[in-house]
């Protein structure tokens, strides 16, 4: 009934376990909680597909934000005035920070930080694609911190809607900072915008460049994308790719033509009829090709992150105690 | 009297321009996410020191903080050479100790310049002194901690603290025309800061089994001249990066 | 292949020399939960769980990540394994099986009409004075 130890190995040796197998009588329950909207939290009986799902999910939005502070890092030392250079130092602080909160989310599920970050190195583990593509000009912070931001901001309020507790907590907290992100990625943008030629020059030139990672950002059009139903009647998915990324346009797209900015896309419009935006194909098959590994930079970020865990390892064993003992945490 | 002023605020502000720029080279890099946090924070608190420094000097109808610090020449800077020196190799042994010896000076200095009869600046130092508490605490509780941990912990502080100490003693280099600043009741000597400095960092270092040596007046030579505008090999990378962005475009608002 | 980022760019080749090592257990320290008193008077609030090597650096390392925003009084941090809880799956445990309004302020919503009907009762015999 009570205990302080969450550490499960039964839980994930049995990963493999299909949804067939489990109890029934268990399995009805806990759909039940989710389906009256109640939380899951960590204690609780879980089948394994969810457990494996939301650490997959977690995990990789964990490592999304570790990867996505090196982009914007980029610029860290060459912000041009005290405001921008303080904002993007408290901007990438925060993604740092959520990488911390959302890893402490996944570790309630029973996978150990350290797991997951050999996972990462080891290219095992995923993350978001968008974070392989290389910040080559000031305005490139700028389309980032608003862009990107924003999706992420559709994508993370999406799921706080999610079944998970630790995860939703999480996310809460996340999207609350993130709003900050926003704002700050928009006013630098618009000083662009409404700046000198060189600088909307830089802007246009940014946008075209980051378009299509954008457009790839939700994950691919729901045709192609795989086991999306069980998980959005688990909650672990509450929006499909292609619904994210019509709020995206839907949001944002005004906003971009309203800067006098050119979008790359001659058949971006939305149709009156459908209500829904029409676009080219972003070449799902470069989406494809940078999650395999062979995207701008997705050597570095990997070279950079085995780089800082390395550099690191010599404080961490300094300090380990000698008789420290795996808990799961609670968060 | 003005000029004085500004030699005196620019010395105080471009060490923490130049100490926040280096430790936010380690965000995203840090030993551990936790860890990661907390120095990015030490690191906008030193840079938004720096602004708040300028701006003094700004309401008197002096350039403002962003003029101050991406539109200067590199002789007008008077930051001590400690705060310029890269992140060699990024060991963090190196990252911390400076940290250490720099927040002990900051301390030392805001507990003094409470007291300044120069008003902007008591009534700054008060509230400046709420965040040194904390990189005071951090930098503190970390010395000790890796001071007696491991062989090669120990080791990397011992290194770093050889190699950053003789910077670290020109923090209190006298500046120019500082009889000025005494008399006028706005800083104490900086001869005496550094003892106050001694004696704040010595029984930490004590504890953590470190051990540092006085530097005598001839070794100093390499090390000085930062208060009087003379810059580090350091510096001329360091400034071109930290205004790629702002001179690419003068005109431009950002 | 060089980085964009002078900060990485310093770190080369280095950067690209080192090898694929796995991490141990518990290379990243064990965990504390985080509690904080947003202002005097309030309860202290579970904020979530960090990594730290002991206590007191828990307290330093959970200050920016769970007050550099918020409001803060006071923080507390506990290790993870200090913690003892109920399974959420048993929340029943809580729930009583009979009625226990005598233990609720709202089990005493009547005591008024009592009252009244006593005062209709008196009156009769009242009006013979």
């Amino acid at each position: 009934m009570y205990g302080n130890l969450v550490v499960r190995p039964e839980d994930i040796e049995n990963w493999g376990k299909k949804i067939e197998e489990e109890d029934p009588e268990k399995l009805a329950e806990f759909e039940g909680r989710i389906e009256r909207g109640e939380k899951i939290e960590p204690q609780d009986w879980m089948p394994f597909e969810y457990r494996r799902q939301l650490i997959r999910l977690i995990e990789q939005h964990a490592h999304s934000e570790i990867i996505g502070a090196l982009p914007e890092g980029t610029w860290i030392t060459r912000a041009p005035t005290f405001r921008r250079k303080l904002a993007l130092m408290a901007k990438v602080q925060d993604e740092v920070g959520h990488a911390q909160l959302l890893y402490s989310a996944a570790e309630t599920l029973g996978k150990s930080r350290e797991q997951m970050i050999n996972d990462l190195l080891s290219g095992k583990s995923k993350y978001s694609n968008v974070f392989n593509y290389p910040a080559k000009t000031w305005a490139d912070t700028a389309i980032i911190a608003w862009l990107v931001d924003a999706g992420a901001i559709i994508n993370q309020t999406t799921n706080s809607k999610g079944s998970y507790g630790p995860y939703v907590r999480a996310l809460e907290r996340i999207c609350w900072e993130e709003s900050f992100h926003l704002k700050y990625g928009y006013d630098s943008v618009v000083y662009l915008a409404t700046g000198t030629p060189k600088q909307r020059a830089m802007l246009q030139d940014a946008l075209n460049r980051w378009w299509r990672p954008i457009m790839h950002f939700f994950g691919p059009p729901d045709t192609q994308s795989v086991h999306t139903e069980k998980l959005i009647r688990w909650k672990v998915k509450l929006a499909t790719n292609d619904e994210m990324r019509q709020q995206f346009l839907d949001m944002y797209v005004p906003k971009i033509w309203e800067l006098g900015l050119t979008i790359p896309d001659p058949n971006l419009r939305k149709n009156p009829e459908t209500g829904r935006w029409e676009y080219s194909d972003p070449d799902w098959g470069e989406f494809w090709r940078v999650i395999n590994g062979d995207g701008p930079c997705n050597k570095e970020r990997l070279a950079v992150r085995r780089f800082a865990e390395e550099k690191g390892r010599w404080v961490r064993e300094a300090l380990r105690a000698p008789h420290a003992r795996y808990v799961t945490p609670l968060a | 009297m003005i000029e004085v002023l500004e030699i005196l605020i620019l010395s105080l502000a471009d060490d923490e321009l130049f100490i926040g720029h280096r430790h936010a080279e380690w965000i995203g890099l840090g030993p551990i996410l936790e860890e990661d946090i907390a120095f990015a924070s030490i690191a906008q608190d030193e840079t938004g020191h720096a602004q708040a420094y300028y701006q003094i000097l700004t309401d008197l109808g002096l350039p403002t903080p962003d003029e101050y610090a991406f539109k200067r020449e590199a002789s007008a800077f008077r930051s001590a050479h400690l705060v310029e020196l890269p992140n060699f190799e990024y060991d963090y042994g190196m990252a911390l100790m400076r940290h250490f010896l720099y927040d002990a000076a900051e301390q030392v200095r805001l507990d003094a310049l409470r007291k300044s009869a120069y008003e902007p600046l008591a009534g700054l130092a008060e509230r400046l002194l709420r965040e040194e508490k904390y990189h005071w605490l951090h930098a503190r509780v970390w010395i000790q901690r890796l001071g007696r941990s491991t062989e090669e912990a120990h080791h990397r502080l011992q290194a770093a603290l050889d190699q950053l100490f003789p910077y670290a003693w020109m923090l209190f280099e006298e500046m120019p025309h500082e009889e000025k600043m005494i008399e006028a009741g706005w800083v104490p000597p900086s001869a005496e800061l550094r003892m106050r400095w001694l004696e704040k960092i010595s029984p930490i270092l004590m504890e953590a089994n470190l051990a540092y040596s006085e530097p005598k007046a001839d070794e100093l030579q390499a090390f000085q001249g930062g208060r009087h505008g003379i810059r580090s090999p350091y510096f001329d990378s360091l400034y071109a990066e930290m205004t790629e962005v702002s001179a690419s475009d003068p005109e431009a608002e950002w | 292949m060089s980085s964009l980022d002078p900060r990485i760019r310093r770190a080369e080749p280095e950067l690209w020399e080192i090898p694929l090592r796995s991490l141990e257990p518990l290379e990243h320290w064990q965990t504390y939960e985080v509690f904080v008193m947003r202002t005097r008077g309030s309860q202290a609030q579970h904020v979530g769980s960090l990594h730290a090597p002991d206590a007191e650096m828990a307290l330093i390392l959970a200050k920016e990540q769970f007050a550099r925003r918020s409001q803060c009084v006071a923080l507390w941090v506990v290790p993870t394994e200090a913690i003892l809880w109920t399974n959420p799956e048993e929340e029943e445990i809580f729930l009583p099986a009979t009625d226990k309004s005598y233990r609720e302020p709202q089990g005493y919503l009547h005591t008024r009409e009592r009252i009244e009907r006593f005062k209709d009762r008196l009156k009769p015999l009242q009006s013979y004075d």
